[in-house]
């Protein structure tokens, strides 16, 4: 297999790159107003006899030109870069991109040379048109199992408590699926939440939830478009198995001072951003103005805070007075471009604040930072080199008389990439680079401290090394089939300095230590390296219609250790160890992609995967996780199984628009010491999912949108018997089958109104008013037993719900 | 290597406190729901803790039920139990006296009674099954005094004015000592699984710290009901019982699985038991514990 890929890449690189007789157009696709780079734009080149008299902007078809050949195309990358090579000649050049005007240009090539394209905004007016060129992107687009959604949509989805969010919204779409409300992350093709890479700015995101997975880290006015990457997943990612969450931040206005924000029930936001540059004009209304020259550079500041604690102050007793109980988040971005080089630096930091004072605190949150150096070498080659620094930490504080333990966790890493993209030719565009990560672990770092004591206790940090080199290729033959083929090779190593523990291992049970040995710094203890073949095959069957597949293989080299129902902020993230294996997937995706309506307005697409995992972990009944400094005892190893179809139709234009996606799905698991050594149910398997988000536009004050979610229940495990040993009731699940009950099913309608005050162009403001789960049903997020505290001859099932009634609320948004 | 578990109560009261404050701007509840569960092949349960005070001891035999079954266990009366003082070659017989339980009184005239530091081995029959257990009866902490401390006002960890009690005792020296200690308020034991109170030698897990009192959480929030203080003329018994290695597990796991619920609950496990069937293909599965105790234990008498 591996050997069949590298002779696909090989071939399709060799013939094709000699070929005289070529000129190559490269440039940026940006927004008219304020420069931001307009990313998957697609540049379409069609030959034409003669040049067009005018180079018209926005221009209708000119029924001048005759098409002599196929159009050629090119669509730009996460930085808005494109780069097309043509025959000289007349060519018109039709540039479209969603919700942008499509911008059409005439030039006679004689030689390379580079070709801006600003492109102005779509109005409430051209909307109604709707041009065919920007549709089909899903028909026609190599990638598979991709789903996109940009900050606008996010928006305007009925969310809890009138707070939009990246990861909520990302749950509706098809193949992705959550424990419940209170669960931190998704699951994306029956994988675990630690199986997604979340990238924020190409910085992995450890955890993605802010109080407790009810809303998510990212702000929404700061987020330029989040695309999720579900299977066919190209060569340059890697280090998860199940998914790529990559969001992306918006650049920051380059033509005038802008804000946007927001005043919603339990918290706020605010952003702003503008040019780096001297005003052009006198006085602070020049800052609001655009300028008459776009700026170089631009900056944009985003944050957001919770007030729960101050709106609580004074409910809070004598005890919990003083308490704090908020989150919040700060995303800042800085860029600069010169000539051919962009720069830019991104960071982020929020934490998740619990504290009661003198009783405990807990903490938790990411900080990011992101310097990223975009350089154009020549209108073929594209590169862009990024470092990057991530910790996620967690904190716990408890005060128990005059003695306080305090406890941190972390995860913290440093990564430098490259990455290269090179248009070979029409037919061939190649994607390199190479990307190595040090990671330095601290599972527990524990102190206990009194006016006479202070001992520092804890689990010695761990450390790794990894580095992953990549190559892929897309080919497109003749605009019927397109092959992206690609490798990744990852290594991992497991450093010292440390301790190393070595057990003696029977299937399914507790390891038995057998010995240990201390090892220096920089040691290497484990080391593995893994070919990771990517395949993505494209069949053009129609114009609006397409056959895609894909196969790739994922390696993860860091474990969210976690048994509990929910994953929670305290869950400690382990390398792949001597102990511990790296986990394993190999999927395969097939799906047929339709678009129908007049202006394709109507996309359709239906899915089926099929994953097979490898080294998935799992616990030892009654494990101890935290502060364990023997863990690697209490781990079990085993395969894993998902499998599943997903149906999707988005409706994208007119008054009324959303998408409807449903996914029968499964996820299993089969552990040595587990269910009697069977297949059982992933925690997260969910085989129904359905999700119906509708907007509607009534008119132009109006807009009304609604969600209703389905999902079959989770499974769980119940006792079954009980018996009383001194007193204590023991609970016993009789045959110790795991994960043999179902939860009932979740299902939830949430409604919300948007008014848009008057149009000024000055403050330009909505209000929402929404209502989550409407009807008011009381999903369990959980069934759990308990012995009745007065009569303990009386054992109780007892549902537990955590958003267990209607929540309406109202916000005030807006922009300037 | 020092070890630090999160006190099943603290995280108890972070999680109260984590959801008082989302409900207070959320909805989220618990509520009772109907539920039915098929309980297949009801183990035989064996009570054996046995202690070397000088009063009856008894060794309770019953089946297990139903998860919802409100009626009593019902009780096992057919079998033969033998406790056996492997060092010293002693037998020592239970005998049948109603609902399950066999019972044997200690003389110590006669030398009739448990040693510390001896092993001992507990045999019955039932239905043609062998049963067998050991264990070690190891020994206990220095118990010098019961202080009674008055709180008024705001005292850790919640509001509580009124009497309480602290135990002044101290773990042996050596590692490797574990202890249940139980508190009884006029002679009644205080038998929730929250108040659960079991140590590995001074503390909530096997330290480095050794020999010395019984740590705070131990030796005053692990003794007390915080939910009731202690009245005038309440008599307050406190025991500390030495335990087994295995019988300290099994009381973690018997306390966790109570207590498991909610956001941070674990799949549900069955719980293991230091029973076992001897012959082949016995016909029963079994549940519960043996363990010897040595207990050392003082009263307080609640003044005015």
């Amino acid at each position: 297999m591996i050997r069949l890929l590298f002779v696909v890449i090989i071939s399709v690189f060799i013939p094709q790159a000699i070929n005289a007789q070529v000129a190559t157009i490269s440039g940026y696709v940006r927004d008219s107003i304020s420069q931001e780079t307009i990313s998957k734009a697609e540049i379409t080149a069609t030959l034409t006899t003669n040049a067009s008299p005018s180079n018209g902007n926005p221009a209708l078809p000119n029924n001048n030109t005759v098409k002599v050949s196929t159009a050629q195309k090119a669509v730009t990358n996460a930085y808005g870069f494109y780069s097309l090579s043509l025959k000289p000649g007349n060519w018109k050049l039709v540039v479209s991109s969603n919700g942008y005007q499509d911008y059409v240009r005439f030039v006679t090539l004689t030689e390379s040379k580079e070709l801006n394209f600003n492109l102005p905004i779509e109005s409430d007016a051209m909307k109604a048109i709707e041009i065919t060129a920007k549709r089909n992107n899903n028909v026609k687009s190599l990638d598979v199992s991709v789903q996109s959604i940009n900050g606008q949509t996010i928006k305007k989805i009925p969310a809890l408590l009138g707070e939009p969010d990246v990861i909520r919204s990302v749950q509706l779409l098809p193949g992705v699926t959550t424990v419940g409300e209170g669960a931190s992350g998704f699951n994306v093709r029956g994988g675990g939440i630690d199986q997604n890479l979340v990238l924020m700015d190409e910085a992995p995101v450890f955890n993605s939830a802010h109080l407790f997975g009810f809303f998510s880290i990212f702000n929404p006015d700061a987020v330029k478009d989040v695309e999720l990457v579900k299977g066919g997943i190209p060569a340059q990612y890697g280090g998860r198995l199940s998914s790529t969450l990559d969001v992306k931040t918006r650049d920051g206005n380059r033509s005038r001072l802008a804000g946007s924000g927001g005043i919603g029930t339990i918290f706020s936001r605010l952003t702003l951003e503008g040019p780096l540059a001297l005003p052009q004009g006198k006085g602070l209304k020049s800052l609001t103005k655009n300028r008459k020259t776009p700026a170089k550079s631009s900056f944009l500041i985003s944050g957001r805070r919770s007030y729960i604690d101050y709106l609580a102050k004074p409910f809070l007793n004598d005890d919990l007075a003083g308490s704090q109980f908020y989150f919040y988040d700060l995303t800042t971005k800085f860029n600069y471009s010169r000539g051919k080089d962009n720069f830019f630096i991104s960071s982020y930091i929020g934490d998740d604040v619990f504290k009661a004072a003198g009783l405990f605190g807990v903490k938790w949150g990411n900080s990011t930072v992101t310097g990223r150096w975009n350089h154009v070498f020549n209108n073929k080659l594209f590169s862009n080199f990024t470092y990057f620094y991530s910790r996620y930490r967690y904190n716990l504080e408890f005060t128990n008389r005059d003695v306080t333990f305090n406890w941190q966790s972390y995860i913290v890493n440093n990564s430098a990439k490259a990455d290269f993209t090179y248009s070979i030719n029409p037919k061939n565009t190649a994607n390199f680079g190479l990307q190595s990560t040090y990671y330095r672990f601290i599972p527990g770092d524990a102190r206990a401290t009194s006016e006479t004591l202070n001992i520092r206790f804890g689990l010695p940090d761990r450390f790794g090394f990894e580095n992953a080199v990549y190559l892929s290729n897309d080919w497109n033959s003749n605009g019927k089939f397109s092959i992206r083929a690609g490798m990744r090779l990852s290594q991992f190593a497991y450093l010292g300095p440390g301790k190393v523990y070595l057990y003696n291992r029977e299937p399914g049970k507790q390891g038995i230590l057998d010995s240990t040995y201390t090892t220096q710094r920089g040691e290497v203890v484990a080391n593995y390296i893994y070919p990771e073949p990517r395949l993505s095959i494209k069949w053009q069957t129609g114009k609006t219609h397409s056959i895609k597949g894909g196969y790739n293989r994922m390696v993860q080299n860091l474990h969210l250790i976690s048994n509990t129902a929910a994953s929670v902020p305290f869950d400690v993230w382990q390398p792949t160890t001597n102990n511990i294996k790296p986990e394993i997937a190999d999927q395969v995706s097939i799906g047929y992609f339709r678009n129908f309506g007049k202006n394709s307005t109507l996309e359709t697409s239906i899915e089926t995967y099929y994953k097979s995992l490898q080294n998935q972990v799992d616990y030892i009944d009654g494990a101890n996780l935290l502060l364990n400094e023997f863990l690697e005892a209490d781990l079990l190893t085993g395969i894993g199984r998902a499998y599943g179809l997903e149906c999707y139709v988005k409706k994208s234009g007119g008054d009324l628009t959303g998408w409807i996606s449903y996914t029968l799905s499964r996820s299993e698991r089969k552990v040595e010491g587990i269910n009697d050594n069977n297949w059982y149910a992933n925690r997260f398997d969910r085989l129904h999912n359905l999700a119906v988000v509708v907007q509607y536009k009534i008119n132009l004050r109006w807009e009304f949108a609604a969600n209703f979610i389905f999902s079959s229940g989770t499974p769980t495990t119940f006792y079954t018997g009980q018996y009383k040993v001194q007193g204590y009731t023991v609970p016993d699940a009789g045959s110790n089958a795991r994960n043999n009950v179902r939860n009932p099913d979740y299902h939830r309608l949430d409604l919300s109104l948007t008014y848009y005050r008057k149009k000024n162009p000055k403050w330009e403001s909505f209000w929402v008013f929404s209502t989550y789960n409407t009807y008011n049903r009381r999903n369990p997020f959980s069934i759990y037993f308990a012995t009745n505290f007065q009569n303990k001859n009386y054992n109780a099932a007892i549902r537990y719900s955590v958003i267990g009634s209607i929540v309406p609320a109202i916000s005030y948004n807006f922009k300037f | 290597m020092l070890k630090l578990t999160v006190p099943m109560k603290f995280q108890s009261l972070l999680l109260t406190a984590i959801l008082t404050v989302l409900a207070s701007f959320q909805t989220g509840c618990e509520d009772e729901i109907k539920v039915n569960v098929d309980y297949n092949q009801p183990k035989l349960v064996v009570d054996a803790f046995i202690n070397n005070l000088p009063q009856t001891q008894t060794i309770t035999l019953s089946r297990a039920v139903n998860y919802f079954d409100t009626n009593t266990a019902p009780a096992i009366t057919n079998a033969q139990v033998l406790l056996f003082d492997t060092t010293a070659g002693k037998p020592f017989f239970f005998q049948h006296t109603e609902k399950g339980k066999y019972q044997f009184t200690p003389n110590a005239s006669s030398g009739d009674t448990f040693t510390i530091g001896h092993d001992y081995a507990l045999f019955i029959l039932v239905d043609g099954d062998t049963l067998a257990s050991f264990c070690n009866l190891s020994r206990t902490a220095t118990f010098d005094s019961i202080r009674l401390v008055d709180v008024e006002g705001n005292g850790p960890p919640i509001n509580t004015t009124g009497y309480y009690v602290e135990l002044m005792a101290k773990d042996a020296f050596g590692k490797g000592d574990f202890y249940w200690i139980k508190t009884f308020r006029n002679d009644t034991f205080l038998s929730d699984i929250d108040q659960l109170n079991i140590s590995a030698d001074m503390g909530n897990t096997s330290t480095d710290i050794d020999g010395e009192l019984f740590i705070y959480p131990v030796r005053y929030s692990g003794v007390n009901d915080f939910l009731r203080s202690f009245k005038k003329d309440e008599k307050i018994r406190l025991e500390i019982h030495s335990i087994s290695p295995i019988a300290y597990g099994w009381f973690n796991l018997v306390r966790n699985e109570n207590q498991n619920g909610g956001l941070f609950a674990t799949p549900p496990a069955n719980i293991f038991s230091n029973i076992i069937a001897v012959n082949k293909n016995p016909k029963n599965t079994l549940g519960g514990l043996f363990c010897m105790s040595a207990v050392v234990k003082q009263e307080i008498l609640i003044p005015e």
